[in-house]
């Protein structure tokens, strides 16, 4: 016999940032769906949803009116640094958890969040160190003028340098902006090794775009391979076919064409993870996420979120864009989450698993 | 040039708090932030000396519980503040706070504190450096002038004395300041009585 519980959904199915909020949400209700079905769990998920729009000033209210008036105490939503760290107030006071399923730029550990993505060390990081040796050291960084792309560029810009590299150029653009004629310009003349991009939504399909023409223009002895932590399956349509080429880093790529990527899967998956936790735990979900995690090492049962930090231990996966889908480059064992990358120069890099180059 | 992310690795953190829930999620967030955390009261032990950073509470905490001066601590302290009464946070700017962190003390704010103080630590230090070598240049400076005294006393121009000092220096392969220290220290030991040969180099 299962018992119901009601889960918070907060995603943004309309607005800038829709077609992710529609995939993560997508990836929550096929994860409640699985496990009210299977009959291993003891526990059955309804869903209590409110859409934010994708404006940021809508989600503390929503987030507050769940956790207040329709009995959540866990929500799945947020997509973004900013919108995540508007609702953790409302968690904190009213004893909610948060299940972040996006990557994000590290340098937070709230302890009402279950950080499921990735971090720096779990995507940019291998996706730099992979690069360097491939494509060479010199490099160009751009990104949309917003804390993901200042963070992206200030941690690449000190992984590059250490590695004895150079930044040829570091610029920023406006969120929505697609002039692109300097930026451009810039580029066809310091003719980088690699480009950093962390550009997002449209400015990101614009600069795909421009980049392949120079590639048609300036011929095969200048390739401009294009590196992203935040290109995901779903964004392929929009990109179209300038995107080819593109190499990603992340925990999890969807292996057939078409899919919803990781947004979904992990938000999927992540819907498991609490049922997991709450299994032969009636009450469970009142506790704080540290005592669920804490119970669940102690029944020899341990989480994939790391009971410290309470984010999740990942696979790191390069993966490049060909035929429009992702084809896995190189596959790295799991590493732990390390968001303050303060034990990366302890800790160096496993070694790669296997090797999978066409 | 912007502060590197990476060096809080394995940094060594002494909390001088008595046990309480107010203070309780600092630790894990230190230690999550990749801290070494000690927690210590009432008696921070001597070793706190060698830790990277200090957090101290600013309301029952007293001076006699530091294994230092108030003022001179020789690291990064960030005072645990629950009463802002004025007496209290004069107490605990005196101690020599370099940031702050209310109580209770939730997740937020740690790593920007850490930040914070070890800045606020490195630009005293380097003031107090600077003021330092400031201190000894203007004191170098009136030694000059008393050692360009001793050759104008002996009939040479201001502009002759200050060549000749110059020359000495060159001579004795040491800085202007360090030849005009000896030539005063001679001189003065001299009981100012001699008659002039071992200065007149000229």
């Amino acid at each position: 016999m299962k018992r119901n519980l009601s889960i918070g959904v907060l995603h943004s199915a309309r607005g800038p940032y829709a077609v992710l909020g529609r995939a993560a949400r997508s990836g929550v209700l096929r994860g409640v769906a699985e496990v009210n079905a299977d009959a291993a769990f003891d526990v059955a998920f309804s869903v209590v949803e409110s859409d934010p729009e994708g404006r940021l000033d809508r989600y503390a209210p929503l987030c507050r009116d769940m956790l207040r008036n329709a009995g959540v105490r866990h929500v799945f939503g947020c997509l973004t640094s900013s919108s995540r760290k508007e609702v953790i107030p409302e968690l904190e006071r009213l004893d909610g958890v948060l299940w972040y399923c996006a990557p994000y730029e590290g340098f937070e550990a709230s302890e009402q969040v279950a950080y499921m993505h990735s971090c720096p060390n779990q995507h940019l990081l291998p996706l730099l160190d992979w690069a360097m040796p491939t494509f060479g050291r010199r490099a160009a960084l751009v990104g949309s003028n917003y804390i993901w792309g200042w963070e992206i560029a200030q941690i690449a810009r000190e992984r590059i340098g250490a590695a004895g590299g150079e930044i040829l150029s570091d610029r920023y653009l406006a969120i929505g902006d697609t002039e692109l004629d300097h930026l451009v310009a810039e580029i066809r003349a310091l003719r980088p090794d690699f480009i950093v991009n962390s550009l997002i939504g449209e400015s990101s399909y614009t600069f795909l775009a421009r980049v392949a023409g120079l590639r048609a223009d300036l011929g095969e002895a200048c390739a401009l391979p294009v590196l992203s932590c935040n290109f995901t399956e779903v964004e392929i349509g929009a990109a179209g076919a300038a995107a080819e080429g593109l190499y990603s880093a992340g925990p999890y790529f969807e292996a057939a064409a078409g899919g919803l990527g990781s947004f979904a899967e992990t938000s999927r998956l992540a819907v498991h993870e609490l049922a997991r936790l709450l299994r032969g735990n009636a009450g469970g979900e009142t506790l704080p996420l540290a005592q669920l995690l804490a119970g669940a090492a102690r029944q020899g049962r341990p989480s994939r979120l790391d009971p410290d930090t309470q984010h999740a231990r990942q696979p790191v996966v390069i993966a490049q864009l060909r035929g429009g889908r992702f084809r896995e480059v190189l596959r790295l064992p799991e590493i732990a989450a390390d968001p303050y990358l303060s034990r990366r120069d302890r800790a160096p890099l496993a070694r790669p698993m296997l090797k999978v180059v066409s | 040039m912007r502060m590197r992310t990476g060096h809080l690795g394995g940094a060594r953190a002494f909390v001088l708090h008595r046990p309480h829930p107010a203070i309780q999620p600092l630790a894990r967030q230190l230690h999550v932030i990749g801290l070494e955390v000690r927690e210590a009261w009432p008696e921070l032990p001597a070793e706190a000396v060698a830790s990277d950073f200090v957090f101290y509470d600013a309301d029952m905490a007293h001076e006699a519980q530091f294994p230092w001066a108030a003022g001179a601590a020789p690291m990064p302290m960030i005072a645990l503040i629950a009463s802002e009464a004025p007496g209290r946070l004069r107490w605990a700017m005196a101690m020599g706070a370099h940031a702050q962190l209310l109580k209770p003390v939730g997740g937020k704010g740690v790593y920007a504190a850490l930040l914070v103080a070890r800045s606020n630590f490195d630009r005293t230090n380097e003031a107090v450096a600077r003021i330092a070598d400031l201190e000894s240049r203007l004191s170098a400076r009136q030694t000059v002038v008393q050692a360009v005294m001793i050759f104008v006393l002996r009939g040479k121009s201001q502009g002759e004395a200050y060549e000749l000092l110059r020359q000495t220096a060159m001579a004795w392969r040491v800085t202007i300041e360090e030849a005009a220290e000896r030539l005063v220290a001679t001189h003065s030991g001299e009981g100012r009585s001699d008659d002039g040969k071992r200065l007149d180099l000229a």
